[in-house]
């Protein structure tokens, strides 16, 4: 079965997804503040990849602090997100970047759009956003991106819930998550292999944001 | 009156007042022609009544009965204005003397009787007051009469003698002369052995003994005296006495009633305040009262602090407008409300909104104003809405008080109005100051001049030390704003964030299935091993796996579980369905209703809570002691 199959077989609704950062702008960084999990993996992929590689921050939200992270690093690096508020804050924080409003699903092999192929893809907090049955083809996509060998960081927030609609900021966001042993199992069967991981619980600056666990992982295309 | 003219005596002249209890007196003995009027209209002091003298022989009665009417009218009016019991004596001695009497002596009964109860324990008078009239350079030479010292001459408590002449007096319930048959006895009995001395109780009549009579008991008793050189008392003077003791006690009884009400009232509503604050993790509390001064001041202010899933708190103030029973009552019902609003954790502006929606059932002339706060210790936030009140101030760590800008809504009782919760950063070491008007408020003082006093205040404190104690830091508070005399009553309650590190924390959304009580047991196991609870695992593990089945079976949507430590590990779990599990015994065959059983058996403390969006059931397990290894208290990041 083709991913091009998989992903016709699929209804897509991100119907409010890219509205409600949108509205949230700059919010979502006060709210969370604190962004060291993130950095430290970013750090990762400073530490493993040559210098000038090129790097795609897959739901880079505002460019901070990975897509400034990645640039500062004198990376090349393409910023993709959905909502387009976002990609505007974006080239405003991360001027050295280029910016894409696309979904990942366009980024699919044999999809509308081609963004060349990456030595590391991050990203953080994005594939949660993603019903459950996306996941797998999202890994693919990834996957694809990648050159072989490439790296791939990500996080997710640690919960057994798909596409399941919570208050997020005065809106409302459909999320999806794994359990860390079938987030583990996820990656892996998207063929990577976990070189690292690193698992906080995280308190969102904002009363209505419960506390949330948060898993880093540090990945290698599985080739 | 129909008594006949007091016999002749020499005149007593008008005597200045400088005895302290005789602070407003005015005018005195003079004759009506001296001083027709007895003082100005607003402050009237009785003259006396017409004492027979030389240069009123010839005069007619009529006038002297006029004379004595007036003097009564004035001082019965003035005894019974009299509000409490020191004020309703102090114009009865203001009235009796110098006008009427050179001195007067009063006892009281103690206790005081309250209400109509018959009271089996034997009477016992106590001396109340004196007053004299300053003594002339001729006076008498009695003890009694002499102007000092004041009190100490007086046997203080008496214990009439259950079948001597005192109480045979104090039962009939008429004044008497000194010199009527069988009084001399219950005279030495009230005042002691100073009585019996020589020349102790003037010549002739000189002396009136009157019992002070309430409905069904003995209120105390009156004693008045004249010097020798004054003219004796008539029987005309034994009614005007008998006048002044009666409304005396009719005095002591209101002002006796009157307190007794005050007493419940206050009464009232401590028992509507809360008897202690709970104290709860991540944030310290302390608090205080204060009635108004006026004793009848019964205020409507009130505070609370409730313990919210996920070990945030409710903080509140309110204040019912007005100061009466109702007020206090009121008050009670709208903290009861607002317990069980937060019971069901709705943000603080729907708090209030529901709480104005309640009020105004209670009936349309309730105001009150009332500031409602959650602090979160673990997202450090605090979350505050307004409706009338007051400004919190939030004391930083450095000293700095800062006003927190809530848009301060219509007050509760008003309706229809649209409250704003607003969030705000909650540093830890900071403490959050909720107070009532009467902190900040006076006669004297606006709101926004006493909240500035206060942030002063709290400048000096913080100079001193670091951190001062929270008890500390209310008297300090009250100490620096509160004057001698108040007209409000001031509620204050204080909380430090202490916060606690994310780390502390697991938090999980589940989707309900068959699975889940599998995972929420794995997902406590990694948890507890990560706080280095592994003597803990066993049970909590059971019991969470108990809980979760529980919701599961009723939840639609995504069930939470959340684990915190602290000094005891506490573990909820909120699922969607508003249906509260109740514990029963489980019954042979029955597949639920066993695990609430296991929890009660297992836990330390647990509950179930029902929510606006479903409920929660959570218990708590003391954390050993002395755990094997110290876990890291820093956040990991």
């Amino acid at each position: 079965m083709s991913d091009e199959a998989d992903y016709q077989s699929i209804r897509f609704d991100r119907s409010g997804q890219a509205e409600a950062f949108d509205a949230i702008g700059d919010r979502y960084d006060e709210a969370f503040p604190h962004k060291e999990g993130q950095l430290s993996a970013g750090e990762w992929l400073i530490d493993s990849l040559p210098a000038g590689s090129r790097v795609l921050d897959l739901g880079c939200g505002t460019g901070v602090p990975t897509t400034r992270q990645m640039t500062d690093a004198g990376f090349e690096v393409v910023g993709v997100d959905l909502s387009r508020r976002m990609v505007q804050l974006a080239r405003g924080y991360v001027p050295a970047a280029t910016f894409h409003q696309l979904d990942i699903a366009d980024l699919r092999p044999g999809g509308p759009h081609d963004l060349g192929r990456f030595d590391a893809v991050a990203a953080f907090f994005s594939l949660l956003m993603l019903p459950r049955v996306e996941i797998p083809l999202a890994l693919r996509t990834v996957r694809h991106l990648l050159v072989p060998g490439g790296l791939f960081v990500l996080s997710m927030v640690e919960a057994d819930v798909d596409n399941y609609a919570i208050p997020f900021l005065g809106n409302t966001i459909r999320v999806s998550g794994y359990l860390l042993e079938d987030l583990h199992k996820v990656i892996e069967a998207g063929g990577f292999e976990i070189v690292k991981e690193a698992a906080y619980t995280y308190a969102p600056a904002i009363a209505d944001v419960p506390p949330e666990e948060q898993v880093f992982l540090c990945c290698r295309r599985h080739d | 009156m129909t008594e006949h003219p007091t016999p002749q005596g020499p005149r007593v002249t008008r005597t200045p007042q400088p005895t302290p209890s005789h602070g407003r007196r005015a005018g005195g003995m003079g004759s009506q022609s001296q001083d027709p009027v007895p003082d100005s209209p607003q402050d009237p002091v009785p003259d006396g009544p017409p004492e027979r003298g030389p240069d009123r022989g010839g005069e007619q009665t009529d006038p002297l009965q006029t004379d004595r009417l007036q003097y009564l009218d004035v001082a019965t009016r003035r005894i019974a204005r009299g509000m409490d019991l020191d004020e309703t004596l102090r114009e009865l001695r203001r009235a009796a003397v110098p006008a009427f009497a050179d001195a007067i002596i009063v006892h009281l009964h103690d206790p005081l009787p309250v209400g109509d109860e018959k009271s089996a324990a034997p009477v016992v008078l106590q001396l109340h007051s004196v007053s004299r009239k300053p003594q002339a350079p001729q006076a008498s030479p009695s003890p009694l009469l002499k102007t000092h010292p004041l009190h100490s001459d007086i046997a203080e408590r008496v214990r009439p003698d259950a079948a001597g002449r005192l109480s045979k007096l104090l039962l009939a319930g008429r004044p008497a002369f000194g010199d009527a048959p069988g009084i001399a006895p219950a005279v030495a009995e009230l005042l002691g052995p100073l009585a019996s001395a020589p020349e102790a109780i003037p010549p002739g009549r000189r002396l009136i003994i009157a019992p002070l009579h309430g409905r069904r008991h003995v209120m105390g008793t009156v004693v008045l005296l004249r010097r020798s050189d004054r003219t004796p008392f008539t029987r005309d003077d034994l009614l005007v006495a008998s006048q002044l003791a009666t409304h005396t006690a009719i005095g002591v009884q209101k002002a006796v009633m009157y307190g007794h009400e005050a007493s419940v009232a206050d009464t009232l509503q401590h028992t509507m305040l809360p008897s202690s604050l709970p104290e709860p993790t991540g944030i310290r509390l302390a608090s205080r009262y204060l009635p108004a001064s006026k004793t009848a001041q019964v205020g409507g202010d009130w505070y609370d602090a409730i313990p919210l899933p996920g070990s945030r708190v409710a903080l509140i103030v309110g204040d019912v407008m007005g100061h009466s029973m109702t007020s206090a009552a009121i008050m009670g019902q709208l903290r009861t409300i607002v317990q069980t609003l937060a019971g069901l954790d709705l943000p603080p502006d729907e708090v209030l909104h529901h709480l104005d929606e309640q009020a105004q059932r209670l009936g349309s002339d309730h105001i009150a104003t009332c500031l409602y706060a959650i602090y979160d210790p673990i997202s450090h936030r605090l979350l505050i809405a307004n409706a009338g009140h007051p400004p919190a101030v939030l004391l930083h760590a450095d000293g700095h008080g800062e006003v927190l800008r809530v848009p301060p809504a219509a007050p509760i009782g008003v309706g229809g109005v649209d409250f704003e919760s607003v969030e705000m950063h909650a540093p830890t070491g900071a403490t959050l100051l909720l107070y009532t008007d009467g902190l900040v408020e006076s006669r004297e003082t606006d709101v926004g001049t006493g909240v500035e006093a206060l942030r002063t205040s709290l400048r000096t404190v913080a100079d001193g030390h670091s951190a001062p104690s929270l008890e500390l830091l209310c008297d300090h508070i009250l100490g620096a704003m509160v004057p001698g005399s108040r007209d409000d009553d001031i509620a204050l309650l204080t909380a430090r964030f202490e916060g606690f590190p994310p780390d502390s924390v697991g938090y999980w959304h589940l989707d309900p299935h068959p699975l889940t009580a599998g995972q929420a047991r794995r997902l406590t196991r990694r948890a507890l091993r990560r706080w280095d609870l592994e003597s803990m695992l066993d049970s909590t593990e059971l019991m969470v796996s108990e809980v979760v089945t529980n919701a599961v079976r009723f939840a639609s949507r995504p069930i939470a579980l959340r684990l915190l430590r602290t000094d005891v590990l506490r573990c909820e779990v909120t699922d969607d369905s508003s249906q509260v599990p109740r514990m029963r015994q489980a019954q042979p065959g029955d597949e639920g209703g066993r695990g609430l059983f296991l929890v009660d058996q297992l836990a330390q403390r647990w509950g179930a809570t029902r929510l606006s969006t479903g409920k929660v059931v959570w218990f708590e397990q003391q954390i050993p002691k002395k755990p094997p290894k110290e876990p890291s208290k820093e956040p990991k990041k």
